[in-house]
């Protein structure tokens, strides 16, 4: 099975102010295709900052982080930019464009990697009716519940077939019932789909729904589990 | 990104925004209109006034005015100016220099001799008088010319429209302009070709000052010139035979004699100047209608750069606001620009984005400031054409010539993307991580 992700001895240190922080110390990780892997870790741990560098949104100071078999450490801005279009982000604010409708916002990935109009369109209608929003294509966000933006965010990840999909507390910010939907769409993707999967959250529970765990504490891996079903 | 897609999220942002985009719009809007109208108008009155010099002063002919100094004093009194402003029309011929130099009707035989290049010479006595037809006085231009050598002169504009134009007139035959028997150019005439009029002059050289009157019989009404009339016939001009002229006026001396030269070219212009000149010890003006002409062309450059500078003050002041408002749009756009940027966007196309915003905003603003400019300019126009402000009412017709169409729509667009420069800058160079935390 090829690597989406592998990290040998990663290290991340910011400036905070004057006063050097090491978020990571030394991270191994290694992602198999086809993969669900939960990153879980209370706040301080390093998570967010893993999930930054796997996003390809940030560098590691050193050891070498190879995303989809490429040294992020190498590429320049551009490069970065283009490798994030293989990666499918799923943020826990959902982070869709407020004035642009359910369609256009999945339409906006395609349309940043050169899709053309006719092809986009249609593609953005399928994947809307796989997360079960067929008849919410034309809403905007502010029309939709917590649950349904999420749904539409996953929509739009997948819109360019990423090699995985990188999920950021994806049901921290709706509530439990819905959150159990989300989670189930997000296994059947993994499941039927065969779309690799990582997910960055603090919730034991929302951890435990995937294959393994990845348990991180102050900078470092402290512990991998992997879960039964 | 395709540009379809950048400029169509350009154009969905700036949407959203209607009145902010509408109020930044606005400020290209008036300085766009500003500058159109200004333009058009000096250009619209340079062509007038360039139109109307081309018929009174034709290529091949030199003015010959007493008084040394050059174009200067040639045009200090008060010649070039509306018509009907100063009565004097003609071109500022200063009346006798102080220097006590005149120049006499004969004098057309001494210049006659000075090159083979001169095809012939006039003289043109001219007075400030009035015409009295039934009791209705009307103050006008006296042309003492010679009726056949004029016309050739004038082939063009000293055409009469009704009656005829006498080559070898007697003595109290005379032409006129069509605003003095038509004064308000409505139909409504003073009197006919074929009527007897009373032709004044009020003479100042004698004490007292007596008016000197005789009556003429009108033989012709010269077709509408327009224009201002400058140093060819005006419309507001009385035209007396030469040789009544000296008689009525008392006098041979005249204000200036008009020499017609074979060809029109710069050296036989310069050449036959310089002999005038020589002849006459350097008292004398020469004026050939080039000398004229590029030195209005140089007096309107210079007051297009001016008004033009002043709209384009308006225009900066608007470039200023669209800067203004894409640093707000971008502080308020942040987390929108980490997004695009997670998804796989590059900075040089967040880049295009927030210029892409501005080209619309700077092209809508200076078409709609043309169209409004162009209004603009046509209702002064208009409004100057009235009479409203007294002068007459002179017409110009403003002129929007390609080189201000596409200047004003370039600048317009130029500036807002110029001042959109910095805040486009400033957000494709924000970072994804900080971006997106960002509330």
């Amino acid at each position: 099975m090829a690597l989406i992700v592998e990290a040998v001895n990663v290290t991340k240190t910011y400036m905070l102010g004057k006063v050097p922080v090491e978020a990571l110390r030394g991270v191994d990780l290694k992602v198999e295709t086809g993969d669900f892997v939960s990153i879980l870790g209370p706040s301080g741990s390093g998570k967010s900052t893993m999930l930054n560098l796997i996003g390809a949104l940030d560098k590691p100071t050193a050891g070498t982080l190879l995303i989809d078999g490429v040294d992020i450490s190498k590429l320049n801005d551009n490069q970065l930019a283009d490798l994030r279009l293989r990666i499918g982000f799923v943020f826990q604010f959902f982070n869709l464009i407020p004035r642009l409708t359910a369609r256009d916002n999945v339409e906006l990935s395609m349309s940043i990697s050169n899709i053309g109009r006719a092809q986009r369109r249609k593609r953005a209608e399928e994947l809307l009716e796989t997360v079960g929003l067929k008849d919410r294509i034309n809403h905007k966000p502010a029309e939709l519940s917590g649950g349904q933006q999420q749904r539409v965010a996953i929509a739009r990840a997948l819109a360019n077939n990423p090699r995985f999909l990188l999920l950021d507390e994806p049901t921290g910010n709706i509530d439990s019932k819905t959150a159990s939907e989300v989670i189930g769409l997000i296994k059947k993707l993994n499941v039927e789909n065969n779309v690799s999967i990582i997910m960055v959250t603090h919730d034991q529970h929302l951890a435990r729904e995937a294959k393994r765990t990845v348990q991180m504490f102050d900078g470092q891996i402290s512990a991998e589990v992997v879960n039964q079903e | 990104m395709k540009a379809i897609d950048i400029f169509g999220y350009s154009f969905n942002a700036i949407k959203l925004r209607k009145l902010r985009a509408a109020l930044t719009t606005l400020g290209v809007i008036i300085g766009i209109a500003a500058i159109v109208a200004l333009l058009s108008i000096t250009q619209g009155l340079q062509a007038t006034i360039t139109n109307s010099l081309q018929q009174g002063l034709s290529t091949n002919t030199l003015i010959v005015t007493p008084g040394s100094s050059a174009l200067g004093a040639a045009t200090s009194g008060g010649g070039i100016g509306a018509r009907g402003g100063g009565g004097g029309g003609g071109l500022g011929l200063g009346g006798s220099s102080g220097s006590g130099f005149n120049l006499y009707v004969n004098y057309t035989d001494q210049i006659n001799a000075l090159s083979p290049d001169i095809e012939g010479s006039f003289a043109v006595i001219q007075r400030t008088g009035y015409v009295d037809a039934g009791g209705v006085n009307r103050s006008v231009s006296i042309y003492s010319v010679d009726f056949n050598q004029y016309a050739q002169q004038y082939s063009k504009t000293f055409i009469a429209a009704t009656g005829t134009i006498p080559l070898s007139p007697t003595d109290n035959e005379i032409v006129v302009g069509t605003r003095v028997n038509d004064p308000g150019q409505n139909g409504t005439l003073l009197f006919n070709a074929g009527d007897n009029v009373g032709v004044i002059w009020t003479n100042a050289t004698t004490l007292p000052v007596v008016n000197e009157t005789y009556t003429a019989q009108v033989s012709g009404v010269l077709q509408k010139i327009g224009g201002f009339g400058i140093g060819g016939p005006s419309d507001d001009g009385v035209y007396i035979p030469i040789t009544k002229a000296e008689s009525f006026f008392g006098t041979d001396q005249c204000d200036m004699i008009i020499v017609q030269l074979k060809s029109s070219d710069n050296a036989t212009i310069t050449n036959v100047s310089k002999a005038i000149t020589d002849h006459f010890g350097g008292q004398v003006s020469v004026i050939s209608s080039t000398a004229v002409l590029s030195l209005l062309s140089t007096v309107f450059s210079t007051i297009q750069l001016f008004l033009g500078g002043i709209a384009a003050i308006s225009l900066l002041v608007a470039g200023i606001g669209i800067m203004n408002i894409m640093i707000v749009s971008l502080i308020e756009r942040t987390r929108e620009i980490g997004i695009l940027k997670a998804l796989g966007m590059k900075s040089r196309t967040v880049l295009t984005i927030f210029l892409g915003e501005s080209v619309i905003i700077g092209l809508i603003g200076a078409v709609i400031g043309i169209v409004l400019g162009w209004i603009l300019a046509s209702v002064t126009a208009r409004v100057l054409a009235s009479g409203a402000f007294g002068g007459g009412g002179f017409t110009i017709t403003p002129l929007l010539t390609p080189e201000v169409l596409v200047g004003a729509l370039a600048f317009g667009v130029g500036v807002s993307v110029i001042f959109a420069l910095y805040p486009a800058w400033r957000a494709s160079k924000l970072k994804p991580v900080e971006a997106l935390r960002y509330e």
